[in-house]
């Protein structure tokens, strides 16, 4: 990641109108979705795995990898917002698609752990929430890509704006697919961490 | 406005067949173009969005990179403060286990 940071800041890019040097954020904003996506499908999976086997420790995974999802949603919110604002001029544009459906499908992930909280019983804690977060996962697609594809948008990769993938110069990829790798091995180790700090502390409330 | 950008926007796509380059697919459809880039910053504009356009954007890297770091840090700095009551928990049992154990070394009566 040192050296994605580096050379992300550092080589010389295409001049690109309006988005001028900003376009280096593609090294920063567009990874937190991959590495999102990649935490919910984590989370997706251990929830499935939490149905067939009733495993406590598969919904304890599912629970860390949505939380670290969701972290990563944040960040692609906030750094898309700032984007936004100077090349769209406004922090926050209501008919823009892309934008609204990501922050709903971030509501989605906050609701899961507000549902996870009104149950005191593990088993039907865990039961209730893994059935809404395969739910949940299972709608981020159309809400992120499939949705917004479909209705005009200035996001790239909606219709009427061409994908990033059609149009990124092959000094960007170089420095793109590093990225996203980079930000998932971060995740995952920021999902272990969130994993072994959990069991913890749930240790000490059976020692107590 | 953004609607009316949206409109135009999708009104020349459909009279363009294809996308070309960049600059074709972007330029004039940003509300961006006209309000914030640096060579049209005007100069009402407050002193943090004139900074931010300034030096062909690249403030905004900058801020990108600083908000995903603070996320970071918040997120950490929050998993060490539950890590951090775990383990006062932890000791404050262990310290309450071995008071509450029976000290039988020095209370036994001598035998001989």
């Amino acid at each position: 990641m040192t050296g994605v940071l580096v050379a992300g800041f550092s080589i010389a890019i295409p001049r690109i109108p309006i988005l001028e040097e900003s376009a280096r954020n593609l090294f920063l904003h567009v990874p937190m979705w991959f590495t999102m996506m990649t935490m919910f499908a984590i989370g997706f999976f251990f929830s499935i795995k939490f149905l067939m086997s009733e495993n406590l420790r598969d919904d304890e995974k599912a629970s860390a990898a949505t939380m670290v999802g969701i972290v990563f949603g944040i960040c692609g919110l906030l750094t898309g917002s700032l984007w936004a604002r100077f090349t769209w001029g406004a922090w926050w544009i209501l008919s823009e698609p892309k934008m609204n459906l990501a922050a709903m499908s971030m509501l989605l992930f906050v609701a899961y752990f507000l549902l996870r909280s009104a149950f005191e019983d593990p088993k039907v804690r865990a039961r209730i929430s893994a059935i809404y977060n395969v739910f949940a996962v299972t709608s981020v697609p159309f809400l992120l890509y499939v949705i917004p594809r479909q209705l005009p948008s200035l996001h790239p990769g909606a219709e009427g704006n061409p994908a990033f993938s059609e149009i990124t110069a092959p000094e960007l990829r170089y420095i793109f697919y590093p990225a996203v790798i980079g930000f998932i091995l971060i995740a995952m180790w920021l999902f272990t961490v969130t994993l072994r700090v959990r069991r913890v502390a749930q240790e000490s409330k059976h020692i107590g | 406005m953004a609607n009316n950008m949206i409109n135009d926007q999708s009104q020349e796509m459909g009279a363009q067949e294809q996308v070309d380059t960049l600059t074709a697919a972007y330029s004039q459809s940003w509300e961006g173009v006209t309000a914030t880039t640096a060579q049209n910053v005007a100069q009402t504009e407050s002193g943090f969005v004139q900074m931010m356009s300034s030096n062909d954007l690249w403030p905004v890297v900058l801020g990108v990179s600083l908000i995903i770091w603070f996320v970071f840090l918040f997120f950490l700095i929050r998993l060490e403060r539950r890590l951090h009551h775990a383990e006062l928990f932890n000791s404050k049992m262990s310290t309450d286990s071995s008071n509450s154990e029976p000290v039988t070394h020095s209370s036994e009566p001598k035998s001989s």
